[in-house]
């Protein structure tokens, strides 16, 4: 059959690469896999023609048109994409293949937009592919007829495995594939990814413990450039997080250059701003620089999408919205404005460009601010090494396989023995103790330890048979919506008073707009008029006079790989030894560094204490990432004020940390007292974040995950308002009436593996501890200290009552609106 | 009169106690709905509520509003313990200004021996309500909103705190029950703030 396969790649002018035809062929030999390669390189066929030999091969000579949807074969492939905006994508890919050899196959998606028609006819009888999200896939697991629906399944592929996988939504996914494997065990599993540096984790991950596969590396040996927009000035170059106006006209001559443009940006608000700058700057570009990141409408991301793919677009300012896509359309010309922070996620921004055989590819990179251009370099510096990101399955949350057992509980039901026997052939979840596993039970069955006396809660019901359900239909129906917005942060829709939906920002942002206010959203400037249903409603502002700068959005953080990079670059700039044409325009900048304070080598630690107007301020730079520096910043003023009462306010960026306080702090009797040093981490991590403030956050996903927070739904009544709660106020609930709640742990849990990467941070101090302190006093902040002096976003630490910390604040008066 | 820190308002002279917010049975009706909240912050709110009203040795206790958070919370034990908790002071007076969650949660249970009336309702110089809606017939106390401040500082410290918010016309107190939590408020020019840390009540200069 892959003869006839080849032969068709002839037919249409290609010609297979031996790593699909390895792939193929191993398919068809029973074997489950997982493919890794640059972007655009043929991973959609290699995983796609397989599935369709093995069908010619059982049904030979009836290849034919497909006349009606009813006689096509049941569903014998799944599809499973992580982002909804692929599968129009992706079912255009996969259907070209089968028009042409003419497979009697039907090939549709389903998401959380297909529509109610095509849904019924799906209801009735699915495809013969479908392509699919996790939720999705996840929603038919509550169909009671499951078994059935699988019956015929031979393949499931998983595209951009490694998007999935270190997340919730790739541990929903290996409980989702561990049940149809227990459904159906003779089903392949083949995962698409692209290079990360476990891949074998990453494969062990998608396939289960007690399955064997193969690692096919695809297509790698394209060339990728990566370079840099240099600013001509350095001396005027901004020093903080804010650019200033001077890179803006070379990224338009870049876009001039002709050709489709793709500009990342690393935060939202980064590309709405530079979206509203480049048309400012060329009116006349106005209907061609689109904008596309995830808080806009569908519809509006649709509309951006379908003009990229028909060329009447210039540009596109995104974010890792447009991060994925295989097949998506190939640009001409990739800009990245900001940090890389990862080399992965670099070098497959740079596999955007030059899909055309041969042609390499190519990514420039523009800095925003001074030190962003040693980012740069070292990850040309790394990439060059081959020095790639891991990517680690998170290990066994107890929400989501509260949500699954609850899910499957709809569907057909499940035994708790062969239930616990099939969740532990997980990775995710293969270290599950049988306490745990009786605790989720109790918390699915009866709400757990606190829920006890309380007779009339039953969300997932214990039958006589053995078997656990879900009997009711409204706890059937929530569930069933959760499912969908698990992800979602707590969204508030934007909406223009004259009609027309924009898309979602975060209630955290819109809960400090006051009426009157204007920000930038969707590319447009905005009014804030009144929040009323879930929604933000607003209207067209005349200009930005005012606006409100930013909206959170999300924060990449640098990678370990690229933070290690970093500090050797800025070993040999210590030296003077400037390998790359960024660091030697960077020079003025690292030379007043080294005059006002000093450039730290790999062995050893910069401390700077400086004084400003605003207090006491501390710098640390370990550069180890954002998210290893909220964890230390926490822990250092922790062990800084066991010495005597004392807050700080704290800020951080990948590069180091900020700890701010009135007073002038005890430092040199806490270096003393052993502030750095790697000794009592299992006591000191959890009492640094004793605020708890950190993990009452995360324990807003794990809450909406586990059910207990119900966003509700459009037309929600009433009864829906009344058991609405934050999940701030659910955390103090549970830590004060049941404190051994098993999620309140898991939060606590999530925080220091996840967001604090605390086995980073070990290393991390073990490698500090090691070194030599450097503390200098420099009489203002230094070019490194002052983007994370510029930072807002900031927690608190205390030891000081909170009567004493009350008489130094103030509460700031309302101003006249307008 | 004077602004307590178990987040409550005290008139000396008529023996009064204003409450609002205390939302009993809200648990159970998180319960009732299949989301598994423990249950607690009822009975400790009705704990709280004995030590006020004997360490006040208040005759009069006057709830703002929303005794109740839903009718499916007002299960047979709840109820039990409030009826219990309402005879071990049967001599002191109850009243209960209605607020929106009690309209939809019904006639309070029998033998609660509260009178229950409509705001406004009228304790010159005060005009008792729920909503926080000035009132031509008397100074408001209120409550409905469950006020809360953000408070801001030197080395750009901040916490966010329940408070009291009195305005020229309208005082609105912080919410009693357990379960409530607090939403911030924008105070203007004239305004006092009295912020509940935890065993004080501590008055937070404005600024602009």
């Amino acid at each position: 059959m892959i003869e006839e396969i080849k032969a068709w790649f002839l037919q249409r002018g290609w010609s297979a690469f031996p790593f699909q035809e390895e792939v193929w062929s191993a398919y068809l030999n029973g074997e489950n896999g997982l493919i890794h390669s640059a972007t655009g390189t043929g991973k959609t066929l290699s995983a796609w023609m397989g599935p369709i030999a093995e069908w010619m091969a059982e049904n030979p000579g009836l290849t034919k048109k497909l006349i009606k949807r009813s006689e096509a074969p049941g569903l014998r492939v799944l599809w499973i994409t992580p982002l909804r905006a692929l599968a129009a994508d992706t079912e255009l890919s996969l259907r070209l293949p089968i028009e042409e050899l003419g497979i009697p196959w039907t090939v549709e998606t389903r998401t959380g937009d297909t529509s109610q028609g095509l849904r019924k006819k799906q209801g009735e009888q699915l495809p013969t592919a479908l392509i699919t999200t996790p939720e999705s896939l996840t929603l038919m697991l509550t169909r009671e007829d499951a078994a059935e629906l699988f019956g015929d399944l031979r393949c499931i592929v998983v595209d951009e495995w490694h998007e999935l996988m270190s997340t919730k939504r790739g541990v929903q996914t290996e409980l989702a594939l561990a049940r149809i494997r227990r459904l159906r065990p003779v089903v392949k599993t083949w995962g698409v990814s692209a290079t990360l540096g476990n891949l074998e984790a990453a494969g062990q991950t998608l396939q289960g413990l007690d399955t064997d596969f193969r690692i096919v590396r695809g297509h790698l040996d394209k060339q990728i450039i990566i370079d840099s927009i240099l600013p001509l000035n350095i001396s005027r170059f901004p020093w903080s997080g804010h650019f200033g106006t001077t890179m803006i006209p070379p990224v338009i001559s870049a876009i001039e250059e002709g050709g489709t443009c793709l500009i990342f940006t690393n935060t939202r608000s980064q590309a709405e701003i530079w979206h509203q700058q480049i048309s400012a700057a060329r009116p006349d570009w106005a209907e061609t620089v689109g904008l596309h990141h995830g808080s806009l409408a569908r519809e509006v991301r649709d509309q951006v999408e379908a003009d990229l793919k028909s060329g009447k677009l210039r540009a596109v300012v995104t974010t890792s919205s447009l991060d994925l896509g295989v097949d998506f359309s190939p640009v001409d010309r990739v800009l990245q404005l900001g940090s890389p922070k990862g080399v992965a996620r670099l070098l497959q921004r740079a596999g955007r460009s030059g899909h055309r055989p041969g042609a390499p590819s190519r990514v420039t990179c523009v800095p925003m601010h001074a030190f962003e251009l040693v980012d740069i370099a070292a990850a040309r510096q790394a990439a060059i090494a081959g020095k790639i990101e891991d990517r680690e399955p998170l290990s066994k949350p107890l929400d989501v396989l509260a949500q699954h057992l609850v899910t499957v509980a709809i569907g057909s039901g499940w035994r708790s023995r062969e239930m616990f026997e099939e969740v532990k052939t997980t990775v995710s979840y293969q270290d599950l103790s049988e306490t745990e596993w009786d605790w989720v039970i109790d918390f699915v069955v009866r709400g757990g330890e606190s829920l006890r006396a309380y007779s009339e809660y039953r969300r997932v019901v214990l039958g006589s048979d053995g078997v656990y359900r879900v009997e009711d239909k409204d706890i059937a129906r929530r569930h069933k919506m959760s499912i969908g917005t698990i992800m979602s942060d707590m969204a508030m829709n934007v909406q223009l008073m004259t009609g027309g939906r924009l898309g979602t920002v975060e209630e955290s942002f819109v809960s400090r707009l006051n009426p009157g206010d204007k920000f930038l959203f969707a590319g447009k400037a905005l009014e804030f008029i009144r929040i009323r249903d879930m929604t933000a409603w607003v209207k067209r502002a005349k200009n930005l006079k005012g606006a409100v700068p930013r909206w959170a959005g999300g924060r990449l953080p640098l990678s370990n790989q690229l933070a290690n990079a970093i500090r050797q670059e800025l070993e040999y700039a210590k030296y003077g030894e400037l390998r790359d044409s960024e660091m030697q325009v960077l020079a003025p900048i690292l030379e007043l560094q080294s005059r006002w304070s000093a450039i730290p080598a790999e062995d050893e630690f910069l401390i700077e204490q400086v004084e400003t107007n605003e207090g006491h301020h501390l710098f640390f730079y370990p550069f180890e990432g954002r998210l290893v520096h909220e964890g230390l910043a926490a822990l250092f003023a922790y062990r800084i004020s066991q010495i005597q009462p004392i807050t700080f306010s704290i800020a951080c960026n990948d590069y180091g940390f900020e700890l701010l306080s009135p007073e002038s702090p005890p430092l040199a009797a806490a270096i003393a007292a052993g502030l750095i040093s790697s000794a009592n981490l299992a006591h000191d991590i959890p009492a640094s974040l004793n605020a708890v403030e950190m993990a009452k956050r995360q324990f807003r996903e794990i809450a909406r995950v586990a059910g207990l927070v119900f966003q509700g739904f459009p037309g929600a009544n009433k009864s829906a308002k009344q058991v609405q709660a934050t999940s701030g106020l659910f955390y103090d609930v549970f830590a004060r009436y049941d404190p051994d709640n098993m999620l309140l742990q898991q939060a606590a849990r999530e925080v220091l593996e996840r967001q604090l990467e605390q086995s980073r941070m070990a290393i991390a101090l073990q490698r500090l501890e090691q070194s030599t302190i450097l503390l200098t006093n420099p009489e203002k902040p230094t070019p490194m200290a002052f983007p994370i002096l510029v930072d807002r976003l900031r927690e608190t630490v205390s030891t000081e009552s909170i009567s004493q910390r009350i008489q130094k604040l103030t509460v700031l008066l309302e101003t006249e609106a307008g | 009169m004077v602004a307590l820190p178990q987040k409550a308002l005290w008139w000396p002279s008529r023996g009064t106690l204003f409450v609002a917010d205390v939302h009993l049975g809200k648990e159970a009706s998180f319960q009732a709905q299949s989301i598994p909240i423990p249950m607690g912050p009822t009975a400790e709110t009705l704990n709280r509520l004995d030590a006020l009203i004997r360490s006040t040795r208040a005759e009069h206790l006057i709830l703002l509003g929303d005794l109740w958070h839903a009718k499916s919370g007002r299960t047979p034990k709840l109820v039990d313990d409030f009826i219990a908790w309402r005879t071990r002071h049967q001599t002191v007076k109850m009243t209960l200004v209605e607020g929106n969650h009690d309209l939809k949660s019904g006639k309070l249970p029998a033998n609660s021996n509260f009178e229950e009336v409509a705001e406004p309702f009228l304790v010159p110089p005060f005009a008792l309500s729920h909503y926080p809606e000035p009132c031509a017939d008397g100074y408001v106390l209120c409550g409905h909103i469950h006020p809360g401040v953000l408070l801001e500082g030197r080395g750009r410290q901040s916490m966010k705190l329940p408070c009291f918010w009195i305005g020229k016309r309208v005082a609105v107190l912080p919410a009693f029950g357990e379960f409530t939590g607090c939403a911030r408020v924008s105070p203007v020019e004239g305004d006092q703030v009295m912020v509940v840390a935890e065993d004080q009540v501590i008055r937070v200069p404005l600024v602009s």
